[in-house]
């Protein structure tokens, strides 16, 4: 008597929560993140404190200081002068623009492809945690619309998959829409808290954590390569790469990254991946939905 | 004559043992600048050594010629140890080198100034 008395108290302080309770610690992490980001490429006074080992020189001239909120979905092209400069060039001529197409002309012909998304202009939407389901990624959930519809061709990593992400994002972008990743269920904030926690887990041989090199390391230098901040990291998928000399969605990223930290690559579409890529999406709620986009 | 010989043979052991350092240092440095071994320099420059494009995650290496052997080899075995929230991996603790390579990374590493 007396336990069932508990439970449906329990039960009534649980339906008391309003669905916004359930992203609190997430809200708190992503203005911490913002926070530390915009502190650290505030200005070039400040810049040893978070840069101990790069060079005045180096700091005086290859930087830009100053940079705010939504300039991050630029990635490290955001504070790194000569790499923006190339970035530019590149986006002269973007090489993305027939996957626009291609996107859009699948969209239109394929069997079920506009049943399974109405509006296409959800790539801020995504990933989204679905009951009884978990964490569904924009690749995911266009694979299973194909694979319900007997289409052929779709892989989570790039080709059709990667050129409808492409025709997605555009329009997201064009129509102004923002990254917008929604935390409404105890359930969804405990695949948040895991995708937290694998980011910030030193893993694989070399014991990097994908914070060491895009949270504490990001503005620093990896050889050459500038490193991009976790703030914006997901906003511009799917991206055309330069050593892919094609285009990628975000699955296909997490599988170089992997490599980086000396780690056997999980398989894109792993639980481990769906929640990693939550957590990152996350970070970058409120931000303008800014693909496709060119990366070396 | 027996002078002599054991002149000679001291200069070619002497000459030998150096020839073997200078390989040493050379391995060191190849396991510094490759990729799937060392790749100490993604984050690291070197002083007084010519490399293409190091990074700026590590401090730029100089003075190492000063540090004792064990001080680098322990460095390189596991940062950790000395510095607990070291950003750099332990090469030696997680088995990235083996103790012939982290030697080699050693000699290598007490030519930088
Ligand atoms: C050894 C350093 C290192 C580690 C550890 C690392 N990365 Fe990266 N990452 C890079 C480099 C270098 C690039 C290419 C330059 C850039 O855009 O940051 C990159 C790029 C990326 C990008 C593309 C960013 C863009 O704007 O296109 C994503 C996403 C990413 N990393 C995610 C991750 C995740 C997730 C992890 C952990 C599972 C991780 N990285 C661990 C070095 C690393
Ligand atoms: C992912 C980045 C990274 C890699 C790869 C790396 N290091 Fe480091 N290293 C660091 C950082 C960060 C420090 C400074 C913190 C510390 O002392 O642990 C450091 C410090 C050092 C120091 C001490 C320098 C000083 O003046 O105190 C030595 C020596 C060193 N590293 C050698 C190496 C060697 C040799 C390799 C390759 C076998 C290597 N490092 C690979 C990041 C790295």
């Amino acid at each position: 008597m007396k336990k069932k008395v508990i439970a449906s108290l329990l039960i009534g302080s649980v339906t008391l929560l309003t669905a916004g309770d359930f992203n609190e610690q997430a809200e708190k992490d992503r203005k911490a993140l913002k926070e530390y980001f915009e502190k650290k490429f505030a200005d070039r006074k400040n810049a040893s404190a978070y840069f101990p080992y790069s060079t005045n020189e180096e700091l005086d001239k290859n930087y830009k200081w100053g940079i705010k909120g939504d300039d991050f979905r630029l990635g490290s092209y955001a504070y790194n002068i000569g790499g923006k400069k190339q970035y530019d060039e590149m986006n002269e001529m973007p090489p993305y623009e027939d996957a626009i197409e291609a996107g859009k002309e699948l969209y239109e012909k394929e069997k079920g492809i506009k049943e399974c998304f109405p509006d296409p202009a959800i790539a801020g939407e995504y990933p989204k945690f679905i009951k009884g389901q978990g964490v569904e990624t924009l690749s995911g959930a266009i694979v299973a619309c194909a694979k319900k519809n007997g289409l052929k061709g779709y892989k989570l990593t790039k080709g059709k998959t990667a050129d409808l992400e492409a025709y997605f994002a555009s329009v997201s972008k064009e129509k102004g829409k923002k990254v917008h990743i929604v935390i409404d269920s105890k359930e969804a904030a405990e695949a948040y808290e895991r995708g937290k926690k694998e980011y910030y887990t030193q893993r694989g041989y070399l014991k990097l954590s994908c914070a060491t090199c895009h949270v504490q390391g990001a503005g620093q230098r990896v050889r050459n390569e500038y490193l991009s901040p976790l703030l914006g990291a997901t906003t511009h998928f799917p991206v055309y790469r330069l050593k892919w000399q094609g285009l990628g969605t975000l699955e296909r990223r997490l599988k170089g990254c992997n490599k980086n930290q000396g780690e056997t690559p999980h398989k894109p579409g792993s639980k481990w991946s769906k929640e990693l890529l939550y957590f990152m999406a996350y970070m970058s709620n409120g931000l303008p939905v800014d693909g496709p986009d060119i990366r070396k | 004559m027996k002078r002599l010989f054991t002149v000679a043979t001291v200069a070619a052991l002497a000459s030998s043992v150096a020839f073997a350092q200078s390989d040493l240092v050379k391995e060191g440095e190849k396991i510094f600048k490759t990729k799937k071994i060392g790749n100490c320099i993604a984050c690291h420059a070197a002083n007084g050594v010519e490399l293409d494009g190091p990074g700026s995650l590590g401090p730029k290496l100089q003075g190492l010629s000063a540090w004792p052997e064990q001080a680098l080899y322990d460095k390189v075995y596991d940062p950790y140890t000395t510095n607990p929230i070291s950003a750099m991996p332990a090469f030696g603790k997680n088995g990235v080198l083996n103790d012939h390579q982290i030697k080699a990374v050693v000699a290598f590493l007490k030519t930088i100034k």
